[in-house]
């Protein structure tokens, strides 16, 4: 089994079915996962902010920071890979958010919509989600099978 | 502030090793404005440890020195007053965060958190006052000190805290206060004391979480410190068990005037700053 690691505002894909990939810490930022069966290829990307529009330039230099330009790059990696949309699998964790932050920087909250609009606007179907609360999450993808393990709150990696 | 420490836990911050002398007399030798590179490489040269520290983190692009760093001289000059004191408190603090017990955190990763927090509040400072502040530096390093103490503690009580945080819709702080009987950021004040630090930095300590609570005199410095903690906790940088069970005070926006852009481009900056201070993020592992 071969571990690899996404950082923060990072994404990784991958047609070898030894590999893992795999996130951690996930705050309000959210782990998407996404999988084609059919090829075995998949591929997980750790965005960070809702909206490239604050900052262009590193928009460009690192996609994979904001949704709006992190999503269909991870999209666009798999493609690349063989991968076709119709069949992808999409599994998204994390979107955390601080307690009481109703009128607070709501960066999960911002993510999560980020990303549901996203996906409304592209026919792109959540077929399991795990966001929201208020602890850290870790994410793993397993290309062979495309199991998605999350770590929870009591520390133990469950499927998603 | 009357704060009840139990004897364990009073003995456990009395075993801490001392606060490194060597790190409050550069503190005090770079106050004075007309200081000697000499006496301050002298003070320095003193402590290996932190010597070694110095020169480890001097290639951090986060200092921005094009040169080959190789005596504690050299670091004085290039690193130059501000980021020498910055450069000093890393050394000198780092030591405390390598045996963290994993109830809390697993290892280094409360150090990784305090790097963050310590570095974004410099550039929230630079956003809101147009400066930096090298006491936010050290409150940013020190903020979760008491968290190395407790995590010692909770090992019987923590999947008592645990229970409260997930079931019970408590906050982890006032879950801390209802089983331990103290919160860590009261605790860390406590050991900042001890260590005679400053009162802003110890305020900066105990108010990390509730700035909103402090009673008198300037709270600028916990009101940042608290907001970078929880840009670093929301960001999930070397994020803990307590994930982001805090409350969150919305104040803070009326107080700094900060606009949801300003917040995340700030976070923008953050993640930059942490790629380049990886030789600080690297401290406690070198200990």
């Amino acid at each position: 089994m071969n571990q690899i690691v996404v950082g923060i505002s990072d994404l990784k894909v991958s047609g070898n079915i030894g590999d893992v990939l795999i996130t951690y810490a996930l705050g309000s930022c959210i782990g998407v996962a996404v999988y084609d069966p059919y090829v075995v290829v998949g591929g997980l990307l750790h965005f960070m902010l809702p909206d490239s529009s604050i900052d262009g330039n590193k928009a460009k230099k690192n996609p994979a920071m904001f949704a709006d330009t992190g999503i269909p790059l991870l999209f666009k990696s798999c493609y690349k890979l063989g991968a076709e949309k119709k069949r992808m699998i999409v599994k998204i964790a994390g979107g955390a958010s601080i307690m009481d932050d109703m009128d607070y920087f709501r960066i999960g909250q911002k993510n999560i919509t980020a990303l549901r609009k996203m996906f409304w606007r592209n026919n792109v179907l959540i077929d399991a989600e795990d966001i929201g609360k208020n602890f850290n999450r870790t994410v793993q993808l397993h290309i062979s099978t495309g199991k998605v393990l999350v770590k929870n709150s009591a520390n133990v990696f469950e499927e998603l | 502030m009357v704060i009840m420490i139990s004897d364990k836990i009073l003995k456990s911050i009395n075993n801490l090793p001392a606060f490194p002398a060597t790190v409050h007399r550069v503190s005090e030798v770079i106050s004075d404005p007309d200081f000697s590179v000499g006496d301050l490489v002298n003070i320095i040269k003193y402590d290996q440890s932190i010597t070694a520290n110095i020169l480890r983190m001097c290639n951090s692009p986060y200092f921005g020195i094009r040169y080959k760093v190789n005596s504690p001289r050299e670091a004085v000059v290039y690193l130059g007053r501000k980021n020498i004191l910055n450069a000093v408190y890393a050394a000198g603090t780092s030591r405390y965060y390598k045996k963290v017990k994993g109830y809390y955190w697993e290892a280094t990763k409360l150090w990784e958190h305090s790097v963050g927090v310590a570095l974004m509040s410099q550039i929230l400072a630079k956003k809101i006052y147009d400066r930096e502040a090298p006491e936010l530096f050290t409150a940013g390093l020190l903020h979760d000190i008491g968290k190395v103490v407790l995590g010692e503690f909770v090992h019987e009580s923590f999947q008592e805290i645990m229970d409260l945080v997930s079931n019970q819709g408590y906050a982890f702080l006032e879950a801390e206060e209802e089983v331990i009987g103290i919160n860590h950021a009261e605790l860390g004040g406590e050991i900042a004391s001890l260590w005679n630090f400053p009162k802003e930095i110890r305020d900066a300590i105990t108010y990390h979480h509730r700035p909103d609570l402090m009673e008198k005199g300037d709270d600028s410095i916990p009101w940042l410190i608290y907001l970078a903690d929880q840009a670093c906790m929301m960001m999930g940088i070397g994020g803990g068990a307590d994930g982001l069970a805090y409350r969150g005070l919305k104040e803070v926006i009326n107080k700094f005037g900060l606009r949801q852009r300003d917040f995340e481009e700030s976070i923008v900056l953050l993640l930059k700053d942490l790629d380049e201070a990886k030789e600080l993020l690297d401290l406690a592992e070198n200990e």
